[in-house]
């Protein structure tokens, strides 16, 4: 028995290893904006981290992503599903060198948000930002080694 | 424990609904307590071969918005000058995503009108049988005693009970306001109350400030209304004695003789016993109305004791006399 863990142990940890040669790193954080005075007493805001929401907020959510490998990755596709409880912003989806894409149905289907079409009573409409359940963005271009990127959207509380 | 899976219940409905109807949130937000959780994909091909991460997972907790309204229901009310316990009736909501308790209170001094009604004492009511009127079954409020506990999207109806002064003439206003305040606490909005909200989580002042305030109106209308019955009675012989079988006439002359208006006035007589209405008979100024209960101002009444009951609305001077006539058979 005791053999036996310890294949399996192995195992785990040889697939681990394998990971993180040649793989990317990626790292979620979700903010929300705050509103400070600054040192000449005007009001501005800037993004703090985002532990408790209520509902009408807005929230950011970043995604990191670098090449820690020893190779390039190519078509690197990163998809964010949209929370039941929170609403896509509007043309908040940003990610240079990328393609914006959205699915209304569950992360199925992918396409452009103005290709977008929801069945609703019988009848074809555009699809809207409420519509949408994830985000996705396609790279461009290959990854480098070492080369990083970022994702972002925004989406309010319901 | 049990609230957070119920509130994950509550969003799978909430994700059925969105794919049959794909309706937006509902009217208060996401629950107080609900969990959201949030991870990245990422896929990749490296050297033609596919793999797919995850990020991390971040959280986010839904904290207690407290947000509260109040709506004015009653138009304005027409009292007249010694009346009592005229009531004002409102409606309180809690537009937030939480539990909360709320405090009421009256104040009829009010800037802008020509005279303070006197709240009674209690002066506010809850419309405990929900019939919109104020009447003997309704429950009086005291403070910290009875403060009505509203869950989200939950509303209360509330009178507020005033006496009007002597002496008042027609077309004075007079107002009284109603305050909600959260228990939880009041402040700008975005002022967290750590801790404070349902299950221990923070809450925190939504866009109303967690109080509203909403203030209605009386207005002295002293109208002096008189009615006047007649009856003709024409026998089967062909003379006017009220015997078996002899129709009687009835006119009903309304006729308002001050300045003011009687809102909503309705004349209602009984068939008097022993006797039998004549089917449509009913006029008003000259003008048949049917029987039946429909779109015109008037019916014959069945459903207690037979009545003719007719709607003259809005009642002026100007609109005086409103004659109604109708026949009943005696027995």
């Amino acid at each position: 028995m005791k053999v036996f863990m310890s294949v399996i142990l192995i195992g785990f940890a040889a697939i681990a290893g394998a990971q993180e040669q040649g793989h990317l790193d990626v790292r979620t954080t979700v903010q929300k904006q705050e509103v400070f005075v600054n040192e000449v007493g005007e009001s501005e805001t800037r993004l703090v981290p985002a532990e408790v929401v209520v509902p009408g907020e807005t929230v950011f959510y970043t995604i990191t992503f670098s090449n820690v490998g020893a190779e390039a990755a190519d078509n690197v596709v990163i998809t964010n599903p949209i929370a039941e409880d929170l609403m896509y912003v509007d043309g908040s989806a940003f990610g240079p060198g990328m393609e914006i894409l959205f699915s209304v149905d569950g992360g199925a289907t992918f396409a452009a948000a103005g290709e977008l079409t929801i069945v609703e009573d019988g009848e074809v409409r555009n699809a809207e930002a409420g519509d949408f359940t994830h985000v996705r963005w396609v790279m461009q271009n290959d990854l480098a080694v070492g080369a990083q990127g970022t994702a972002r959207f925004a989406a309010v509380l319901e | 424990m049990i609230a957070s899976v119920f509130a994950w219940m509550r969003r799978v409905t909430f994700l059925c609904l969105c794919c049959v109807f794909s309706s937006p949130a509902g009217a208060v937000g996401t629950a107080v307590g609900t969990v959201i959780e949030n991870t990245a994909v990422v896929s990749y091909d490296l050297a033609g071969a596919p793999v797919t991460i995850q990020s991390n997972t971040t959280t986010l907790a839904v904290a207690e918005r407290i947000n509260l309204t109040v709506t004015l229901q009653s138009p304005q009310t027409p009292v007249a000058p010694d009346d009592t316990g005229r009531a004002l009736l409102f409606t309180v909501t809690n537009t937030g995503n939480g539990t909360e308790t709320v405090q009421l209170a009256i104040d009829s001094v009010i800037a802008g009108d020509d005279f303070d009604p006197t709240p009674a004492v209690p002066g506010i009511y809850f419309d405990t049988d929900g019939s919109g009127d104020f009447n003997t079954g309704d429950q009086p409020y005291t403070p910290g005693t009875n403060d009505p506990d509203l869950l989200a999207d939950e509303s209360i109806s509330v009178f507020l009970v005033n006496d009007i002064p002597t002496g008042l003439a027609n077309g004075l206003t007079g107002r009284s306001e109603l305050t909600a305040t959260s228990a939880t606490g009041t402040g700008a909005p975005g002022t967290v109350f750590a801790n404070q909200g349902d299950g221990g989580v923070n809450a925190v002042i939504g866009l109303t400030g967690g109080e509203a305030q909403v203030t209605g109106e009386y207005l002295i209308s002293d109208v002096l209304v008189s009615v006047v019955k007649s009856q003709l009675i024409i026998d089967p012989f062909g003379g006017s004695e009220p015997v078996p079988g002899a129709t009687l006439t009835y006119t009903i002359v309304v006729n308002i003789n001050s300045p003011g208006t009687a809102a909503g006035s309705v004349v209602r007589d009984a068939i008097p016993a022993f006797s039998s209405y004549v089917p449509d008979s009913i006029t008003l100024n000259g003008t048949a109305i049917s029987d039946s209960a429909d779109t015109d101002e008037g019916e014959f009444d069945t459903s207690g004791v037979p009545s003719v009951v007719v709607r003259l609305g809005d009642l002026t001077q100007a609109l005086s006399p409103q004659t109604i006539v109708f026949q009943v058979v005696i027995d």
